[in-house]
């Protein structure tokens, strides 16, 4: 028990320690230390959890199973590289004199209060604790969307902070429907709202009640995780906000919300007969033929890598509805491996956007010239994240195209395999015109500096290495997320 | 009785929609919670339940006092055109706002929800809220108004969630409040900074970002 206090301390003390440190060096070094000491905790947490039995624990306050350990790993590994990266990032961003030496500061702060916010919403067992996490991610992570002070900043932080808490409403309607069914069985007791007692208690729910309830949490966790047609603040808020904030947002702040949604699915699936599926399966695809046309014609860089995630939240979405044992290891992987290409390539981005002073791809060209290491990883992670052979993200792809074929999904495969293909085509013709040709005459042919460029090999070996091999200890992972998801108890 | 103080709080909401300067809007948001918190109150005095009572002397402190002195402030401090900017006219979003409080009558009527014993009669009213609060939210210009959109559809769901299953365990209904009081101070930042960056609060001026 004691290791998830651990975890949670560790980000709001190493916040509030880089907040009151003065001395830049020593603040950058404080909160790289804390964010490598909340990767272990998080790992010990996980590997814990997924070598014995959930933990369960404070008058069942807390519960961590498979699939919190999963997320936990998650968030605190792209969390460690993000502040590595950020260390690069922001000693750049002051010495150019864009932001002062207070927000410098300041931007330590939010950034692990949000990562503490995101390891909340992962071992809270109440689903209404976890409704009160996911709105306190959006809270803290708008600050950090409108870091910079600028008009567009400010228009992307409020659309997302008024999207977010909107769509969220809806969600806290569904959560009061599922607390509802929840006394209707055991009485004014709150446990009604806990996950653990819920999912056993699953099929003896009222299904029309847990219809409405799921249909809410769906809208309104969907409107957080990008889902189409609710995912307008979503290209916004990630283009707007600091790269290193943009990699946390797609790598794990969406993953948090698809985390809530699959909360409530498995309970959902259960009482509901598998009829809560379709709406995943609608969902999803309708969310990755959404951002076809938006990549097609894009302009702005982190746009583009912004409506890629919605993509791939489909992708996952899309797995999760078919369902049965291939299509969830799938999309658990997919959730994986979206983490680590998508977070590579905002932080390679972020490199780009800083060295060219511009995030418009028309005026970027030849990186690979002037930055050669950022460049190649960038084109790997553009190839990776678009699906091709021998990356991470081309076997979970696979995977989910295989599931639909054995599930019966013909139609819904098919058009899955012709999207992929389309928004292949295009967001490769953009990276290929950016990597290759001459870099501009008057720009340094330099990477932007140590930091930057050595928290890109983190994501980089692991989208290499898993795409040759999936790793017995991931995959056992996997295979015991998907048992929670399928409502195993064990 | 009870259908008086649901009538009130539909009153109340609707004049929302008749305000001239913003800062009307705050005496209407804290009088709203006022009553809010008296249903919360009664509720506890009928069943027993302690965690209304929690609830009714949280909303009293947090919605009724603190969340419009921090809105008052704010208003106070963004010391231009106070006058409130709609998309519609006045009397057409009245128009609409009855439109959908009848509306949300009758979807409570058909919806046929098992409300409890002593919410029932707020049951209607409380999903009206919640669409009147959605409505104030797209016929508004100004940011802050869309935040007094947001705190309506927040009283919304604390009333249906006393109509429906008298309140949520009192863990979530602390975490609730809190969410909603930093939601708030937020909005405030938030606010500050737009109208420093655009010398407005219209939200129209924010339109740069496409695509």
């Amino acid at each position: 028990m004691g290791w998830i206090w651990t975890l949670l301390g560790i980000p709001l003390v190493t916040g509030l320690l880089a907040w009151r440190i003065k001395i830049q060096k020593v603040c950058e070094r404080v909160q790289v230390a804390g964010a490598f000491l909340m990767l272990l905790a998080g790992l010990t947490v996980a590997y814990r959890v997924l070598s014995g039995s959930p933990f369960t624990g404070e008058n069942e306050f807390i519960y961590v199973d498979a699939l919190g350990a999963f997320n936990i790993s998650l968030v605190v590994l792209v969390g460690f590289t993000a502040s590595l990266y950020s260390v690069g990032y922001m000693q750049h961003e002051v010495s150019e004199g864009i932001i002062t030496e207070r927000q410098f500061r300041l931007y330590y702060l939010w950034f692990h209060l949000f990562l503490f916010t995101m390891l909340a919403v992962s071992v809270v067992n109440n689903l209404g604790l976890l409704w009160v996490g996911i709105e306190l991610t959006t809270l803290v992570s708008a600050l950090l969307v409108a870091f910079y002070k600028k008009g567009t900043a400010l228009e992307a932080a409020w659309k997302y902070l008024i999207m977010g808490s909107v769509g969220i409403a809806f969600a806290l309607l569904g959560i009061i429907f599922i607390y509802l069914s929840g006394i209707h069985l055991l009485g004014e007791d709150p446990r009604a709202l806990d996950w653990s007692v819920l999912s056993q208690a699953a099929e003896h729910l009222n299904p029309k009640w847990i219809l409405i309830a799921f249909i809410f949490v769906l809208v309104g966790f969907g409107t957080k995780a990008g889902l189409a047609p609710m995912h307008f603040w979503l290209p916004d808020a990630h283009s707007q906000a600091p790269s290193p904030v943009s990699a946390v947002l797609s790598g794990v702040l969406l993953n948090t919300a698809l985390y809530g949604i699959f909360r409530v699915f498995t309970i959902a699936n259960t009482t509901l007969d598998g009829k809560a599926a379709q709406f995943l399966i609608f969902f999803g695809l309708l969310s990755i033929a959404i951002t076809v046309p938006f990549i097609l014609v894009q302009h702005d860089l982190k746009r583009m890598l912004a409506y890629s995630s919605v993509e791939h939240m489909g992708i996952i979405a899309l797995g999760v509805g078919i369902g049965g044992t291939l299509g969830l290891y799938g999309a658990l992987l997919h959730m994986f491996n979206h983490s680590m290409a998508k977070s590579l390539l905002f932080f390679s981005a972020g490199n780009i956007n800083q060295k060219y002073h511009s995030k418009r791809m028309d005026r970027i060209s030849g990186i690979l010239k002037a930055m050669p290491v950022t460049g190649s990883i960038f084109l790997i992670a553009a190839f990776a994240i678009t699906g091709a052979p021998p990356f991470n993200i081309f076997i979970s792809e696979f995977t989910i195209m295989m599931a639909g074929i054995k599930g019966g999904h013909m139609w819904a495969t098919v058009l899955f395999i012709l999207l992929v293909v389309l928004i292949f085509a295009g967001m490769i013709y953009y990276v290929v015109k950016m990597a290759f040709g001459e870099a501009p005459a008057k720009l340094e042919k330099k990477e932007i500096n140590r930091w930057s460029t050595a928290a890109l090999f983190i994501p980089l070996v692991i989208v290499v290495m898993f795409g040759l091999y999936v790793p017995p200890f991931l995959s056992e992972t996997i295979h015991q997320v998907s048992e929670v998801l399928q409502g195993v108890h064990r | 009785m009870d259908q008086v103080i649901a009538m009130s709080l539909l009153i109340s909401t609707l004049m929302l929609f008749q305000i001239r300067k913003i800062s009307d809007s705050v005496g209407i948001l804290a009088f709203q919670s006022v009553i809010l918190s008296l249903t919360a109150g009664a509720m506890w005095y009928k069943t027993g339940f302690s965690h209304l009572l929690t609830a009714a002397v949280l909303t009293l402190l947090v919605k009724a006092i603190v969340i419009p002195s921090i809105l008052q402030y704010t208003i106070k401090k963004i010391d231009i055109k106070r006058e409130v900017e709609r998309f519609t006219s006045k009397y057409t979003s009245l128009f609409i706002a009855l439109a959908l409080s009848v509306a949300g009558f009758y979807l409570t009527s058909r919806l046929q929800l098992p409300g409890t014993e002593h919410g029932e009669p707020y049951l209607a009213v409380s999903i009206i809220l919640i669409f009147l609060g959605t409505f104030l939210m797209i016929d508004h210009k100004k940011a802050i108004m869309q935040g007094i959109g947001l705190i309506t559809i927040e009283n919304g769901l604390f009333l249906v969630a006393e109509s429906l299953s008298y309140g949520m365990p009192l863990m979530v209904e602390l975490g609730i409040f809190f969410d909603i009081l930093v939601t708030v101070i937020v909005i405030g930042i938030l606010s500050f900074r737009i109208h420093s960056t655009f010398e407005s609060l219209n939200t129209e001026k924010m339109q740069n970002l496409k695509g």
